[in-house]
């Protein structure tokens, strides 16, 4: 499933749904089913996710988009603070970002 | 003979293994003290170890008001990347800066032949380096050292944190001096620690866990009485009431009643009743307790994940703030036990999660691996031996290197 090259551009939903999937499988489906997950749900705050969780998650962004973005690079350019509030739309907005580039 | 001191901030992980290699330098015959902030200290060091008490003028009010970080790391409730904010900015900082013309006036005095201050103890290593006295750091919570590859942020801003305070206490040096250039003790062992390129100076000794046995009453009649698999269930000395009362509240739900016996570590007037299966104890004498054991759910603080694996057992390491996600991450990656989230898991995923542990043979095993290479890295007495090389005729050149 990781490994799909996505060539056609995701609109925003299809990415946020994609997101939630990530999340289900780094931290199990019946807590997501019991949270309200939302584009401003921060990952430290609203999900509850640690730092270990987080990089798990964004290795399974790494794996679906591959060469498409440079996740790792975005992240690893994030100070504490930019951390601490990371959301799934920040997300969604950098993805976008990359497919409209290309 | 040389002279020794040792610099340790008021936390009880971080002072254990102090005593411990302190209680070997004494017996070799050196000189040994050790500068802390709290006077029951003078309670747990060995004979013949001196207490130098920080004390400051009762009249200087700022300083007493900065005392209150010894609070509020038990009072408020962090978690994930936010409590690593919350460690430095409220704890660690104003704890280093409250701690170092003590730490300065001890070493002015004592005048130590080398210096060991805790890795979060920077102040000692800034008070060392300005007095021109050698230094050595001893890395207690070896997680602090490792960089998440994917968020190297983290890391930068825990240095930067550092640099200015040492700025503000008079060293300009735009990298941290907190671990020793000289020599840096990990109290682990390369194994659980995982791959990191380090510097030589960097040795792993183990963990340091030979200290003086605990004097609290324990019942083992009443442990040893029924022949079914023990488990201890602890989450350490720093997290406050709400936390300790929702955690303990599942594992109620989880084990009650079970074919268990459960020895938990807690106040035990948290719950008006507990299971019959429990033996519930403000304090347990745990290292005496852990050869009886068959597994242990801990929140992953990384003196008692040490003492599980050095008794080979296996764990379930349910994480809540700083270091610990790490802790949890490295013993569920060397397959020595199953991790948790600290808010999300329900009574029913610790359960399953201990039956698992102890019925697969392959988490013992791998905790016994650990076991063998903690043993193989030396301990105390390679600590201690590793210590009293860098007390003698140091060139001053290798300071601050």
């Amino acid at each position: 499933m990781d490994t799909i090259a996505t060539t056609q551009k995701l609109n925003n939903d299809e990415i946020f749904d994609l997101m939630k999937q990530f999340i289900t499988e780094v931290i199990g489906e019946e807590f997501v089913e019991e949270m309200d997950i939302t584009p401003k749900s921060s990952f430290t705050k609203d999900l509850e996710m640690d730092s270990i969780e987080i990089v798990s998650f964004s290795e399974k962004i790494k794996t679906h988009f591959g060469e498409q973005i440079d996740f790792t690079g975005w992240l690893s350019a994030m100070d504490l603070d930019q951390l601490i509030n990371l959301n799934l739309e920040m997300i969604i907005n950098y993805i976008q970002e990359c497919q409209s580039s290309k | 003979m040389a002279k020794f001191v040792f610099i340790v901030p008021p936390l009880t992980g971080h002072i254990n293994p102090t005593l411990s290699m302190g209680a070997v330098l004494i017996q070799r015959g050196h000189q040994v003290g050790w500068i802390t902030l709290d006077p029951d200290l003078a309670f747990k060091l060995p004979e013949g170890g001196e207490l130098l008490l920080i004390k400051y003028n009762e009249s200087d009010q700022q300083k007493q008001d900065s005392e209150q970080y010894l609070d509020i790391i038990t009072k408020k409730i962090v978690y994930g990347i936010d409590s690593i904010k919350f460690l430095y900015e409220e704890v660690l900082i104003p704890l280093n800066r409250h701690s170092y013309d003590g730490i300065v006036d001890w070493l002015e005095k004592y005048k130590p032949d080398l210096v060991i201050t805790d890795h979060q103890m920077f102040a000692g290593a800034i008070a060392a380096v300005n007095q021109k006295i050698p230094y050595a750091t001893s890395v207690t919570a070896p997680a602090a050292i490792k960089i998440m590859d994917e968020l190297p942020k983290v890391h930068e801003w825990e240095v930067n944190q550092i640099v200015a305070l040492q700025k503000e206490l008079g060293m300009d040096k735009l990298t941290s001096i907190a671990c020793s250039g000289l020599l840096t003790m990990v109290l682990t062992s390369k194994e659980f620690f995982g791959e990191l390129e380090l510097p030589a100076c960097y040795h792993f000794v183990g963990p340091v866990i030979n200290r003086k046995p605990v004097n609290a009453y324990f019942d083992w009649d009443l442990l040893n009485k029924i022949n079914r698999p023990k488990i201890l269930v602890s989450i350490g000395t720093t997290f406050d009431h709400e936390h300790k009362k929702n955690f303990f509240a599942k594992v109620i739900e989880a084990f009650g009643d079970e074919e268990l016996t459960v020895v938990v570590v807690s106040e035990p007037s948290l719950f008006e009743m507990w299971p019959e299966n429990f033996i519930v104890q403000r304090m347990v004498p745990q290292l005496e307790l852990l050869p009886h054991l068959d597994a242990v759910v801990c929140h992953g603080g990384h003196n008692t994940v040490c003492e599980t694996l050095m008794n080979g057992l296996p764990m379930v390491v349910i994480p809540i703030a700083y270091d610990q996600s790490h802790v949890a991450g490295r013993v569920v990656r060397v397959g020595a036990g199953l991790r948790l989230n600290f808010n999300r898991f329900k009574a029913r995923h610790l359960q399953e999660a201990v039956y698992e542990i102890l019925q697969k043979e392959d988490f013992k095993t791998s905790a016994l691996e650990i076991k063998r290479s903690f043993i193989a890295a030396g301990g105390t007495e390679a600590a201690a031996t590793l210590l009293e090389k860098f007390s003698v005729n140091e060139p001053l050149f290798l300071l601050n290197s």
